[in-house]
């Protein structure tokens, strides 16, 4: 069952990637009307996978798992050429009806295919188009290309990211796309929520790099007081013990965090009172923080024999702040977020060689917003649906598109092999 | 412009970095978002680092950040008098968040279920680490357990052949707020629709697992765990390399497939072309030599001209930025990207914007900085609430405010 707040609402999609797609999936999920316009010339989304037991099937470009978890969750399918005259031609009749045009193609090609915030104004009055880019429309670094990992770069997260003495390392693999995604969703419903007020539409340009600037503020201002931040790795800027330690096995860790004196009490008692611990030097934040790596030694070696899970259950019963490092198998099988249905079972009845896969759900639940994954669209599916129901065309007209190559549902012959 | 959120009321209870940056979050784009500290103090106010007021004062950088354009008044919640006051705050709301453990304020008589007794409109958040429900959700945790937990450490940050390592500056606190206004904004469009309310659950290690990171789905469709690393060695596409003012990651992106031909000529390095280096196993393999040749040329080039000239060729590379040369960015300042908010008492200080322009307006307010303790006392609980002034004074008195 999904939720139908935003069942009044339809929003036209030029995504690709993951930041758009991940962003507009939540209006899917919020009942809104989400049309990805597809091209079956640019299918980098689809061949990206994963793909069942890792093996692109003769179908391929529907068995994807990313399409079910962002990419065409819950949204319609319409795959078009709009670089073709017939394709704009279609797509600026769909803006007629439309409430939302998104893109995140780099500034200057909306403009080129005729689909900028101004003349799709003059179509529709009250559209609300956003287009998100790594840099924005404006200012000298527009015409930059980008990755996730050179904007972590660009927005300064990276360079305060990396192990104690090491160098800068990346932050992430693409947590800008994430991070972006879900503040493309809040500008959008904050677009929907002042054009219920004013009637107006509006123009919006999301950035990548402003996104990242905006999550690490406390460093932002820090710099204007000649404050600098050191790298740490895990450990902490004043507690201690707060690493990561190892445990039983390979690569198998448990996140340790001791904030105060009473928590320093706590993991003392839990370990039996070492004699090393109840030295004068620990008993002080400032003498913790001064001790760490002898602390963090010291403390590895007690962890180091023991089994990570059942140590943080251990650990929280006695009120020590811990979490043992968790693998995605660790999580599928964990209690506490099975016993929350967190996971979500996908079976795409349009796509059988994949059969029922696991997904992570949303974060948030809510009784009066009910959510879950209804349909996975097929590279196309729904071109009759929309040709026919937002752009008035006839089953004569739509044999045409297709066989005039303007619509399909399959990647061209060359492009069948993947 | 008039903020979008300015008819919206926002109650902020708590003290996790997520509520703040939640009520930032809507504060910045009009909200009136009230924020309620223990008489002691939000415990954020002292966390290093610190930074100081024209009075000589020392506040905490992530307190100041995570609070622009809100109003502060003190409470003491466990005060048996606190109640009353805090019921009367939110009846002026549209929206309640806190953090507190699960069913705290139930045990305070503020729970969704006595509140929306009073209020059946009211739409209220709680977030928490590990939800509402389930056999952890009392379980202690802060950004670092949640990227634990949440699968971040093992599979994301640091490196293969290293300890996990995580992201700094609560990256999963923020990201669990993000997803606490998309939450906000459906349950009042919902609302409006309905006159109805909503109680939302939120948790912090589902915002960490709930990612396109890459993590849950790629283990069900393929069997393998995802793990950290794999860009350590990856001179041309994933590792920092030292510049003459900086640290630049370069990519092989917008070389029409040829990569080590067109960085050759631009580093003027014929020895790149070596066929050694013409796939991604070879750069791979042999990548301390690759290393050796790439790195020297780049310590010829500035960060800002090494961006102009490879983006006049339509090469992909990110600066490593510090926080100091993000804010000194042309590039930035161009785009008002950074917002200016003044107060009497200290130092003006730039904060960062959004990430969004609206009809080419920043729309982030600048209102007020983070508020002094208690600062909005009097404005709201006499100007607002209107309570007597004897009330007050006994409430001070007791300790209740």
């Amino acid at each position: 069952m999904r939720a139908n707040i935003l069942q009044d609402i339809t929003v036209l999609t030029l995504e690709q990637v993951h930041a758009l797609p991940w962003a507009t999936s939540y209006l899917a999920d919020l009942g809104a009307r989400v049309i990805r316009i597809e091209s079956k010339k640019h299918l980098q989304d689809r061949k990206a996978g994963p793909f069942p037991n890792g093996k692109p099937g003769e179908a391929w470009w529907n068995e994807a798992g990313n399409l079910s978890y962002y990419g065409t969750r819950n949204k319609e399918s319409l795959c078009i050429d709009v670089t073709q005259p017939k394709g704009k031609e279609i797509f600026l009749k769909l803006v007629q009806s439309a409430d939302i045009v998104t893109d995140n193609f780099r500034p200057g090609t909306m403009q080129r295919f005729g689909f900028d915030h101004d003349s799709l104004s003059e179509i529709n009055p009250k559209i609300i188009t956003l287009s998100s880019t790594a840099f924005g429309y404006t200012g000298p670094w527009r015409r930059a290309g980008s990755r996730a990992r050179t904007v972590d770069a660009a927005c300064g997260l990276s360079s305060l990211t990396g192990y104690e003495g090491g160098p800068s390392l990346r932050a992430s693999n693409n947590y800008m796309d994430h991070s972006v995604g879900n503040n493309v969703a809040y500008a959008l419903l904050l677009a929907l929520y002042r054009r219920r007020k004013t009637g107006l539409g509006m123009r919006i340009d999301l950035t990548m790099q402003e996104t990242g600037v905006s999550a690490i503020g406390p460093a932002i201002l820090e710099a204007q007081q000649d404050i600098t931040r050191s790298r740490l790795g895990c450990s902490h800027i004043w507690k201690s013990p707060h690493n990561v330690y190892p445990t039983l096995g390979d690569d198998r860790w448990i996140a340790i965090s001791v904030g105060s004196d009473y928590e320093w009490d706590n993991l003392k008692r839990a370990m039996g009172q070492p004699e090393w611990a109840n030295h004068h030097h620990y008993d002080t934040v400032e003498g913790r923080s001064e001790w760490r790596h002898t602390i963090d030694e010291a403390l590895g070696i007690w962890t180091k024999s023991q089994e990570n899970k059942a140590l943080m259950h251990y650990l929280q019963t006695n009120d020590v702040c811990s979490a043992a490092v968790y693998t995605a198998e660790d999580l599928l099988s964990d209690p506490h977020f099975t016993s929350r249905q967190f996971f979500w079972t996908v079976e795409n009845r349009s796509v059988p060689t994949v059969g029922p896969r696991q997904y992570a759900g949303r974060p948030f639940r809510s009784t009066g917003i009910p959510m879950g994954i209804e349909r996975v669209a097929t590279l196309g599916e729904d071109n009759e649906q929309v040709l026919s129901q937002l752009a008035n065309y006839s089953t004569q007209g739509i044999t045409e598109l297709y066989k005039d190559g303007i619509i399909a549902n399959t990647p061209d012959a060359e492009d069948l092999q993947i | 412009m008039e903020g979008i959120l300015s008819d919206i009321r926002v109650l902020e209870l708590g003290e996790s970095p997520s509520v703040a940056f939640c009520g930032k979050l809507l504060a910045d784009q009009g909200a009136t978002v009230i924020k309620v500290e223990a008489p002691s103090g939000d415990p954020l106010r002292r966390e290093p680092p610190l930074l100081k007021t024209l009075a000589g004062e020392l506040i905490s950088s992530a307190f100041m950040a995570f609070n622009t354009n809100k109003f502060g008044v003190t409470l003491d919640l466990a005060h048996p008098h606190a109640a009353d006051v805090c019921k009367r705050l939110v009846n002026t709301c549209d929206i309640c968040i806190e953090s507190f453990a699960p069913n705290y304020l139930s045990t305070l008589g503020l729970g969704y279920d006595d509140l929306m007794r009073l209020n059946d409109t009211l739409i209220m958040l709680s977030i928490t680490y590990y939800g509402q429900t389930g056999p952890y959700a009392q379980y202690k945790g802060n950004d670092f357990t949640s990227q634990a937990i949440g699968g971040f450490l093992h599979a994301v940050t640091g490196s293969s052949d290293k300890p996990p390592m995580g992201t700094v500056l609560d990256q999963m606190e923020i990201t669990t707020a993000r997803n606490g206004v998309i939450a906000l904004m459906a349950a009042l469009l919902n609302r409006d629709v309905t006159g109805e309310g909503s109680y939302i659950d939120l948790s912090t290690t589902e915002s960490v697992v709930a990612t396109p990171s890459q993590l849950i789905h790629p283990f069900t469709f393929t069997g393998r765990n995802p793990r950290r690393g794999g860009s350590d060695t990856n001179v041309m596409d994933g590792m920092h390399l030292p510049t003459k003012d900086g640290e630049v990651t370069l990519t092989t992106a917008g070389t029409g497939g040829k990569p080590m031909e067109v960085w050759s000529d631009f580093l003027d390095e014929p020895r790149l072309r070596d066929p050694k280096f013409g796939t991604r196993p070879g750069r791979l393999d042999h990548w301390q030599e690759l290393y050796e040749l790439v790195a020297p040329k780049l310590m010829q080039w500035e960060n800002i001209p090494l961006m102009e000239a490879t983006m006049a060729q339509g090469l992909v590379i990110g600066l490593v930025q510090s926080p100091i040369q993000v804010l000194e960015s042309p590039h930035l300042a161009e785009r008002g990207y950074f917002v200016s908010i003044d107060d009497p008492e200290s130092e003006t200080l730039a904060y960062p914007g959004p990430g969004f322009f609206i009809d080419g307006e920043n729309t982030m307010r600048a209102d007020r900085v983070a508020p002094r303790l208690g600062q909005h006392n009097d404005y709201i609980y006499t100007d607002v609430l209107k309570i007597p002034s004897a009330v007050l004074q006994d409430l001070h008195s007791e300790e209740v405010i």
